[in-house]
């Protein structure tokens, strides 16, 4: 990876258990214009129904187990991706999330106990080729379980299509 | 080194390696589907990435259509649309339109699953075709679009957890309920990305439509795939509709299991999972006399023709007649399961009861389709999921099996099946 | 000097012993139909300030247009009004599923000879069927209704329209009356009574009568009407045992105009895009592809019309670029379908068998098409939009030219397959 994978942002905490119809509502998925399904992320959790007009560029969503439970949508990742979220990081994955967000290129760590260190608001640092992350605004340390193999060779293609497409030159 | 899980054999046989619990693997695929959601994005995102490169396999691609059937907003028309004429351009054969039905019933009534197949499909409920064994799973578009240039896909081989049953149980205890037991006791933090494979007298003895509840909420548990070995009668209705001679994959004597758990399901009763999650499982005479507004039966989970029956005979024995301020509404899975229903007079039990009964597809299940309910709405629903706002915002859902769905609705409340 | 039956009702209504068309009387409707918009009609209603609906037993209420509820806004507006009927104590409410608010009306025994009939709605004068005086009114005048419980209305120019010669086969009713608003124009009988008589009037049954009736709105028509009958009281026994006096316009009653037509040599019909006086034989428009094709409605959704789209696509199947949607006006008449085997041949053709409602017909819910795409319709309305899509095309038509449509997937007369 790169220092792509480096970011800096504000911290949003959300609970466990959020289904992909809680990050992206179900009656949005005829929706095809990504500009468009950034205007429905997080619509439906309760107490994050304005997200979209206050997040910022490189703001960081922080949640804890199980994130993005559900759906295969990748709408899910997508909604977030084009808000600007710099990345997800969570105590877990649901994989089917896991696996969009790794075929999307959409930087994501895994970091087991970290809704314990954050709260909203919180600036973090996040380094996601180490997987350590700073609460620079509370002083604490935490580890997180970097990508690695297939995973984290796909991610720095930028994707899945960039990662086939590096092997259809390289067979050239 | 010891055997292969029924995943190992799968992946073993569809990517040429020694696939193995915790590898990636570059897998082949028998068929990659898509529905009216999801299809446009992959249509999209195929020809941003591959222009007019023809797809790997045209007739190893379906499209199924019920998600929306028929569209409501001219978003969907023109979805469905650029769905049809890429299939089209391409010359993909199997385009199942929006008179069709569930997608994954569809095409195992088509004879287009067979055990030991690999499908993906954009729906995180393919993986219910593990009930004929079939490893069938959901993605996202970059996935599916990449698989129809390529034909393979990346996967990670999971690791796999033996899931054995016992005991005896009787109606109005049902697959559902079998199903929803299991959520109730499984940590998902265990079964997360896993492969299940489920054995025992109580598996062994449910039919096919049991067989594709059961492994319909695999999903809800967590779980990549659910395997249930098909038997011999299914392996010729199977072959009947496949026009060949059709094999189930047996994992070896000393396969290696990440656990095996067993469960006891001996007086098995009626069973309901309560807003907001899945696995907030009860029995159903705890929260007896829940006044409810909406009942659902169908869903991939609850949507063949036995569902519908046990449904319709449950209406007739306590009356016939619908609550009135409850909103009964019936979808069939499929066409053909329609055709069965409508020759055994259940349409008729179901009109005259007061229900609706919609054309077949996913109905209420996919939000925005109809059903949808409004604020402080009450639902009782056959399928399989019921977080928070998903069918209405402010609305609360219950999942049930079909007699219990039809007790509900002839009360109006959560009630037992007489 | 007679008076027209437009005249005779409402002098009778008004305790008077003539009125003049132009004359202004004050009456008490027998029935108030509302449907859908009583939401927003009890809004208005409260604002007038009137707390109590002055006459609960003429509210006759039908949820019908989006049904069951496609979107959150349209699950919390059902909900709103299942409310105001209960506040009010409204008996005569037909929640989602029980049909259309015009086919409901009259099989619930509210459309009576010699009644006076208010609906917030177009196409009221469907009743006139039953040889009442049906009228279209407005939200507001609807809430002025709801409050006081009269109405005043200007007592209509009348038009008696006679209908005689052979009607050939492969023509229906509706091509008659498209034919006849092809002729007079869409304002052609504005505020007009429209008394449909003649031979081959007398011959129709119920069914086709309300299909002129229906569409009597088309011309602009206040109200339409057909003389009562033997006919029409052997499709009330049973359905109401209320007192009911007929009312028949004098034979020396003067009428602004005095139409004839002979049928003999009248082909099918179809109203071409996008309004409905566009009027040509379907000979003119043969062979223009179609992506939809719908029967149903409060025009062409009865028994009569899907057995004649039965008998059509029985044993076939429909064009494979075709969708067809069958929409039964009523759950009465969908539970007759069903008895008759009709609904087992269409979905076996490849039809999309919907809920009883209204859906496709207004474009907020089922059959949405895509810009560019064309449906021929046994509705009553083309206008460009009135689908969900205005860049999409209707054709209006009998059902079984519809049906014959939807087996070549382009515009076919129905002559050449009956």
């Amino acid at each position: 990876m790169s220092k792509e994978f480096v970011f800096r942002g504000r911290a949003w905490v959300v609970g466990d258990d959020i289904d992909t119809d809680m990050i992206y509502h179900g009656s949005y998925l005829p929706l095809t214009d990504p500009k468009e399904m950034a205007k429905h992320a997080l619509e439906y959790l309760p107490g994050m129904e304005d997200f979209t007009e206050k997040v910022q560029p490189g703001d960081i969503l922080v949640a804890g187990k199980n994130f993005g439970c559900g759906s295969s949508r990748e709408h899910a990742v997508i909604t977030l991706q084009y808000n600007d979220v710099a990345a997800v990081i969570a105590e877990s994955f649901s994989r089917i999330f896991y696996r969009n967000a790794v075929n999307l290129g959409y930087p994501i760590l895994e970091v087991p106990g970290i809704t314990a260190e954050v709260e909203t608001g919180d600036e973090l640092e996040i380094d996601a080729n180490t997987g350590h992350i700073l609460n620079v605004t509370k002083g604490i340390e935490v580890h997180g379980i970097s990508l690695s193999g297939l995973e984290k060779e796909i991610m720095t293609a930028g994707g899945l299509f960039g990662y086939l497409k590096a092997e259809f030159q390289a067979e050239e | 080194m010891s055997g292969k899980t029924i995943i190992e054999k799968i992946l073993s046989e569809h990517s040429g390696e020694d696939a193995r619990a915790g590898d990636r693997v570059w897998a082949d695929l028998d068929l990659a589907v898509v529905r009216d959601f999801g299809g446009p994005n992959v249509v999209l995102e195929y020809e941003k990435q591959l222009g007019d490169k023809p797809v790997w396999d045209p007739q190893k691609i379906a499209m199924t259509f019920d998600y929306q059937a028929p569209a409501k907003v001219v978003l969907v028309a023109n979805n469905q649309r650029a769905c049809r004429q890429f299939a089209v351009k391409h010359g993909v054969p199997h385009v199942f339109d929006v008179n069709a039905g569930v997608g994954q019933h569809v095409l195992l009534e088509h004879g287009m699953v067979l055990p030991g197949s690999l499908i993906i499909g954009t729906d995180s409920h393919m993986n219910l075709l593990g009930a004929v064994g079939s490893f069938s799973t959901g993605m996202g578009t970059t996935d599916v679009a990449a698989g129809w240039a390529t034909g393979r896909l990346w996967f990670r081989v999971p690791e796999t957890i033996k899931i054995t049953f016992k005991g005896e149980y009787d109606h109005p205890a049902s697959a559902k309920d079998l199903t929803l037991f299991l959520l109730s006791k499984i940590d998902t933090s265990k079964t997360i990305y896993k492969s299940l494979e489920f054995y025992g007298q109580p598996v062994d003895s449910l039919s096919l439509a049991g067989r594709l509840t059961l492994a319909s909420m695999v999903t809800e548990m967590e779980g990549k795939i659910g395997f249930i070995t098909p038997n011999q009668s299914i392996l010729d209705w199977i072959g009947g509709r496949a026009g060949r001679n059709v094999e189930a994959v047996l994992p070896d004597q000393d396969a290696s299991y990440w656990d095996e758990w067993e469960f006891d399901v001996s007086g098995l009763e009626p069973l309901i999972a309560c807003p907001d999650r899945p696995d907030n499982v009860k029995p159903v005479r705890e929260v007896a006399g829940t006044s409810v507004d909406e009942v659902f039966i169908g869903s991939c989970t609850n949507g063949r023709f036995e569902d519908l029956k046990v449904a319709a005979e449950v209406l007739q024995g306590m009356g016939g007649k619908v609550a009135p301020h409850v909103r009964l509404v019936v979808t069939p899975a499929t066409t053909e399961v329609a055709m069965e229903a409508v020759e055994a007079g259940l349409y008729e039990t179901f009109i005259k009861a007061g229900a609706m009964v919609t054309n077949q597809g996913c109905s209420l299940c996919t939000i925005g389709h109809h059903g949808v309910l409004a604020e402080g709405d009450v639902l009782v629903s056959t399928g399989n999921r019921n977080f928070r706002g998903k069918l209405g915002k402010g609305s609360q859902a219950y999942l049930a099996g079909p007699a219990v769905a039809a007790a509900t609705a002839v009360k109006g409340e959560i009630s037992l099946p007489e | 000097m007679g008076q027209t039956f437009a005249q005779k009702i409402l002098a009778r209504k008004a305790g008077l012993e003539e009125v003049e068309p132009g004359q202004i009387v004050t009456v008490q409707p027998d029935k108030l139909l509302t449907h859908d918009n009583t939401a927003a009609i009890a809004k208005i209603f409260r604002e007038i300030g009137v707390e109590r609906v002055a006459r609960p037993e003429i509210n006759v209420i039908v949820l019908d247009h989006v049904v069951p509820a496609a979107t959150e806004g349209h699950a919390t507006n059902h909900q709103q009004i299942r409310r105001f009927v209960e506040e009010q104590g409204i008996t005569n409410f037909y929640d989602v599923g029980e049909g259309i608010c015009h086919q409901v009306l009259p099989e619930k025994g509210h459309a009576l000879p010699g009644y006076l009939i208010v609906g917030s709605d177009s196409h009221t004068p469907t009743h006139g069927a039953f040889g009442a005086f049906a009228a279209g009114i407005g939200r507001t005048e609807a809430a002025s209704v709801m409050a006081t419980g009269e109405i005043w209305l200007m007592v209509p120019h009348s038009f008696r329209v006679v209908v005689k010669g052979g009607l050939p086969k492969g023509v229906y009713s509706k091509d008659i009356v498209l034919h006849i608003i092809g002729d007079l124009g869409a304002d052609g009988a504005d505020y007009r009574s429209v008394e449909f008589a003649g031979p081959v009037v007398e011959e129709m049954s119920i069914a086709s009568r309300m299909v002129l009736c229906n569409m009597a709105a088309e011309m602009g028509a206040k109200a339409g009407v057909v003389e009562p009958d033997e006919k029409t009281r052997s499709w009330l026994t049973g359905r109401t045992s209320a007192d009911f006096q007929e009312v028949l316009a004098d034979p020396d009653a003067a009428y602004e105009r005095v139409i004839e037509y002979d049928v003999t040599e009248l082909a099918p019909q179809v109203a071409q895009p996008h309004t409905v006086d566009n009027v040509v034989p379907i000979t003119e428009v043969a062979g223009t592809r179609i992506d939809q094709a719908f029967i149903g409605t409060c025009t062409n959704g009865r028994l009569e019309d899907f057995r004649v789209a039965a008998r059509i696509l029985r044993g076939r199947r429909i064009a494979p670029n075709t969708r067809l949607l069958i929409l039964p006006a009523s759950r009465e008449v969908l539970l007759d379908a069903l008895a008759e085997g009709i609904i087992a041949d269409l979905v076996t053709a490849g039809a999309v068998v919907l809920n009883p409602g209204c859906g496709p017909c207004l474009g907020a819910h089922q059959g949405v098409m895509a810009p560019g795409e064309v449906t021929l319709s046994t509705a009553n309305r083309n206008f460009k939009g009135r689908m969900g899509c205005k860049e999409a095309e209707i054709y209006l038509a009998s059902p079984a030219a519809v049906a014959a449509s939807a087996l070549t997937g382009e515009i076919a007369d129905p002559r050449e397959f009956l």
